[in-house]
């Protein structure tokens, strides 16, 4: 059989080259930073997706792991605490920390279904924002955490500035998240996430044991989501303040998924394309290209589009679950390979 | 030798008796129906022997046993596990604050080296010299609360439907449950699941006994579509089929998992008599490959063709057990059921 590039590979393939198209930009419409934003809400939806998409499991918190990956990764590396891990040792060790966290939401809730679930996972996200605030000796309250250290290959240490390193490693790392997600989603595993999500009571009477595979979506969702976290952490080089993993990410991520398809891994991608494009790009440069040319001066809050963001981001919304309620992207039913 | 055997099996749903002191016995090798009139229980039936319900009074045995999982060695750790993670947990959560001082801040001096060995010792220490009411109460109330949460939830996942399933009892649904965006393959070989070996991690990196197992699954699912008459169809979402395939689909999904035993609920509903005697066929090829089967059916002419044995329910009570031919001149199963229908 003749292979033919997916819609995974052609937009990947695409982005890989997108760093050549800023070179004939003007500077103001270069695009890799604010791409690198997608790529981080990519890889924060494709874990979303594991337990929202494939098991069917919704999951209004998937911010609090985002917070529990960075807050890991800063505690691990900053120089205030004794741990100090370098960047490899301590983004991957967010990985199994963002796992436990995701157990420990998870198997208590094992019996909730649909709407308790949402609403129980919705009080995690909260839960664990005010841990992090009120617990002050260990994660700085509202400080945040920081400097955090960056990757470095070959001796010195990246900044803010080495622009397109940071562009390609978060590409890298999606693509790694991209085949891990999907090497899960074709196997055993990936068939009994579908089959929960599809009928829970046939899948039970199959044999699937249903408790222990939700638990594993649920850990391999906020694991992904603490790798995020991580990586975001630092980019920034800081954890932010905890009321920056609020609500509002958890409603990004699952719009993400929503929008691009849910259950498709190239559905999230375009949809994180869609979503974050939208919200931090092209409004950014909507606003910056009007004030550059006079349009919409300071004092009047309406003439920038920045301010119009939830208007039209609830109008994207409704547009797409209205013209494609599957999503941008549906996803496809697997062809069994010979 | 006896396969399946039901003692006296009852049912409550509140007051509504739905399935009262049923004694019924299937031998290996046999093609045993369970005919009665709507309402009368037999779906009921069969969710108490798959463990959707848990029966009122009275039990199934398989083979000889109760399917219920045992309480061997490895659960009681699971449980004592679970005791201390919980009750490591609430103690830890609880005194967080002194403990990170103690154990972090205490030891660690800016720009100098961690003195690891001692952090190690104080961590100890710091939650030993803490009143009991802070280290010992949480440990136990924290790790009662785990290990009981543990001891419950397996207590009644212990004759819960997949429990049973694993042991090999299938069944097909009256209402038919396929996962409709899923492909005939992928049905299949949800089915077969249970057989499977491969774990998370083979999965993620692909490791070859993924290939493997990858390959025989795919081989063996294609053969049971093939057995039900389903081969062609096989990478087809599952939900465009057509009714009656889908019934077929059902079956090749209960038998992937190799069950002993396989239970079909209603198998010829909506089917037309071509379709019917096809599923004649098809049953009958089911019990010659060594799968003994139990079905409910109110299609007379494929019960009294395929069936060695007929158990008869009305109002939940069973009414008659026997062979075709002995139920068929019954004047009281004619009365409450057959009479109403065209049986010639």
């Amino acid at each position: 059989m003749r292979w033919r590039p997916g819609p995974i590979f052609i937009i990947l393939a695409l982005a890989a080259f997108l760093p050549l198209l800023d070179i004939v930009l003007p500077p103001k419409l270069q695009l890799c930073e604010a791409v690198r934003g997608v790529f981080l809400y990519a890889i924060l939806a494709l874990g979303l997706n594991v337990v929202t998409g494939y098991a069917g499991l919704l999951n209004l918190g998937i911010a609090a792991f985002m917070a529990v990956g960075a807050y890991a990764f800063g505690i691990l590396t900053c120089e205030i605490y004794p741990f100090q891990l370098g960047f490899w040792p301590a983004i991957a060790l967010t990985i199994p920390i963002g796992a436990l966290a995701g157990f420990i939401l998870g198997a208590p809730t094992l019996g909730l279904r649909g709407d308790y679930l949402a609403i129980v996972t919705l009080g995690f996200g909260e839960i664990v924002q005010d841990v992090l605030k009120n617990l002050d000796v260990v994660t700085k309250g509202t400080q945040g955490i920081n400097p955090l250290p960056a990757p470095n290959f070959g001796g010195s240490q990246w900044t803010a500035d080495d622009e397109y390193k940071w562009y390609y490693l978060f590409f890298a790392l999606l693509v790694l998240t991209v085949i891990a997600v999907r090497n899960l989603e074709r196997s055993r595993l990936g068939r009994a996430w579908f089959s929960i999500r599809e009928d829970e009571i046939a899948s039970r009477s199959m044999g699937i044991r249903v408790e222990k595979i939700k638990l594993i979506a649920f850990a391999t969702a906020a694991a992904i989501a603490a790798f995020a976290g991580g990586l975001s952490a630092s980019v920034l080089s800081s954890t932010g303040e905890p009321s920056n993993y609020d609500f509002q990410i958890s409603i990004l991520a699952l719009c993400i998924v929503i929008v691009g398809g849910i259950g498709s891994i190239a559905g999230v991608l375009v949809g994180a394309l869609v979503m974050v494009g939208l919200n931090s790009i092209v409004l950014v440069k909507a606003t910056a290209w009007m004030a550059a040319n006079g349009i919409g001066s300071q004092g009047n809050v309406l003439l920038s589009p920045n301010n119009w963001k939830f208007l039209i981001f609830g109008l994207a919304l409704i547009l797409a679950v209205r013209l494609k309620p599957n999503g941008l992207i549906p996803p496809r039913i697997e062809r069994a390979k010979q | 030798m006896s396969v399946l055997r039901a003692d006296g099996v009852t049912v409550k749903f509140g007051g509504l008796v739905a399935v009262q002191d049923v004694h019924f016995t299937v031998n290996q090798g046999e093609i045993y129906a369970v005919i009665g009139p709507n309402g009368a229980g037999k779906t009921t039936l069969f969710n108490a022997v798959t463990g959707i319900y848990a029966p009122t009074e009275g039990h199934v045995e398989f083979n000889g046993k109760e399917i219920v999982e045992p309480l061997t060695g490895l659960v009681i750790f699971k449980f004592v596990c679970a005791f201390f993670a919980v009750g490591i947990f609430a103690v830890i959560g609880l005194n967080i604050e002194t403990i990170w001082t103690a154990v972090i801040i205490d030891n660690y001096k800016f720009g100098q080296p961690f003195p690891w060995s001692v952090a190690a010792t104080s961590w100890f220490s710091t939650i030993w010299s803490l009143p009991l009411v802070k280290n010992l109460v949480p440990l136990l109330v924290g790790g009662g609360i785990g290990a009981g949460a543990a001891a419950v939830s397996w207590s009644r996942g212990r004759s819960a439907p997949d429990h049973i399933a694993r042991s090999g009892v299938a069944r097909t649904f009256q209402n038919i449950r396929l996962f409709n965006e899923l492909s005939l393959v992928q049905n299949v070989l949800v089915g077969m699941d249970y057989r499977m070996k491969t774990g998370f991690m083979s999965a993620l990196f692909r490791l070859p006994r993924f290939y493997r197992e990858r390959r025989e699954s795919h081989e063996s699912a294609k053969k049971l579509l093939e057995f039900v008459g389903l081969g062609d169809r096989a990478q087809q979402a599952a939900g465009s089929l057509p009714y009656g395939f889908r019934r077929r689909l059902e079956i090749a999904r209960a038998l992937a998992g190799k069950p002993t035993i396989i239970l079909l609920d209603e198998p010829a509903a909506g089917m037309n008599p071509s379709e019917v005697v096809g599923l004649m066929a098809l049953i009958r090829g089911v019990r010659d490959a060594g799968t003994t089967v139990v079905l409910i059916e109110h299609h007379m002419r494929l019960v009294m063709g395929v069936s060695d044995k007929i158990l008869v329910l009305q109002y939940g009570k069973q009414i008659a057990e026997g062979i075709p031919e002995v139920i068929r001149v019954n004047p009281k199963i004619i009365e409450a059921y057959l009479g109403s229908e065209d049986h010639g």
